[in-house]
C-alpha cells in the first residue's frame, strides 16, 4: 500500500484525524461553555430556585479544585486540537503536492511549541493541585519529552527540505 | 544577487526570441524565464554549454559578477 498520494495511508489517517478533530472540536465546545458556567452555578441555582414549582436540593456548587480538573482539560483538548489541525494541513500537503514547503516546517514547529505547552500545563496544573488539594493525575512522561525534541528536529528537517526543493525548483 | 544573468541582451543580439532558444536547448520557456529574471539558484554545466553553443557565445557574454 503506498504511504502517500490518493487512497494512500496518509488518506486513511487523514480520515481518522477528520474523525478525531470533530470529537476534540465537541470537546472543547463543551469544555469552553462549561468554564464559564460553572463558576456561575450558585447563581443559575439560585435562579432556578425562584421558578415556582422547582425544587434544587441538591448542591450544585462546584470547587476551586473542579474549576482545576476542568481547566486542565479545556488546555488537553485545545492543545490536541491545535496538533490535529496542524497534522491534517501537513497530510493535506503531503497527499496533493510536495510536504516540503516552509509552512510545514513552521507547521511542525507549531506542534512543538503546542506539545511544550501542554507539558508545561502538566506541571503547572499539578504544582496547584498540589496547593489546592485537587485530585489531578499528574503524568510526567519521558517519552512525551523525547517526542517534543523530536518535533522539533522535524520541523528543521523540513525547513532544510524545503530550501533543497526550492533550490531544486530554481536550478535551470 | 551578485551573479546577473544578460540572456535578453545576447538573445536581441542573435535575433532569436525565448521561445526558439527553449526549443533549441531543450530547456522550458520558464526555466529559461526563470534564469532570464535572475531568480536562478543554480545553472547546470549542461545548460550553459547547450545556450552558448545556440547562442555562438561565452558563459561570460551572460553571466555577470556585481558587487
Amino acid at each position: 500500500m503506498r504511504a502517500i498520494g490518493k487512497g494512500s495511508l496518509a488518506s486513511i489517517l487523514a480520515v481518522g484525524l477528520n474523525f478525531t478533530r470533530i470529537f476534540l472540536w465537541i470537546g472543547f465546545v463543551g469544555l469552553s461553555i462549561a468554564m464559564v458556567l460553572v463558576p456561575l452555578a450558585s447563581v443559575i441555582a439560585e435562579l432556578v430556585q425562584d421558578i415556582d414549582g422547582v425544587n434544587l436540593d441538591a448542591d450544585i456548587s462546584a470547587g476551586r479544585d473542579d474549576y482545576l480538573k476542568l481547566a486542565h482539560q479545556f488546555v488537553n483538548f485545545g492543545v490536541m486540537l491545535f496538533v490535529v489541525n496542524r497534522l491534517l494541513e501537513i497530510l493535506k500537503t503531503l497527499r496533493f503536492g510536495s510536504p516540503f514547503v516552509k509552512e510545514n516546517a513552521d507547521r511542525f514547529r507549531g506542534v512543538g511549541y503546542a506539545l511544550l505547552i501542554g507539558q508545561g500545563s502538566v506541571i503547572a496544573f499539578g504544582f496547584l493541585s498540589l496547593i489546592f488539594d485537587a485530585d489531578i493525575e499528574i503524568d510526567m512522561s519521558p517519552i512525551a519529552w523525547l517526542a517534543i525534541i523530536a518535533v522539533f528536529v522535524l520541523s528543521e528537517v523540513f525547513r532544510e527540505g524545503a530550501r533543497m526543493k526550492e533550490e531544486q525548483d530554481l536550478t535551470v | 544577487m551578485a551573479i546577473s544573468v544578460k540572456l535578453d541582451r545576447v538573445l536581441l543580439d542573435r535575433g532569436m526570441s525565448l521561445t526558439e532558444l527553449s526549443e533549441r536547448v531543450g530547456v522550458t520557456i520558464a526555466n529559461l524565464s526563470i534564469l532570464k529574471t535572475s531568480k536562478a539558484k543554480a545553472i547546470r554545466f549542461s545548460t550553459l554549454e547547450a545556450i552558448c553553443k545556440e547562442l555562438n557565445c561565452q558563459p561570460g557574454d551572460i553571466l555577470f559578477y556585481e558587487d
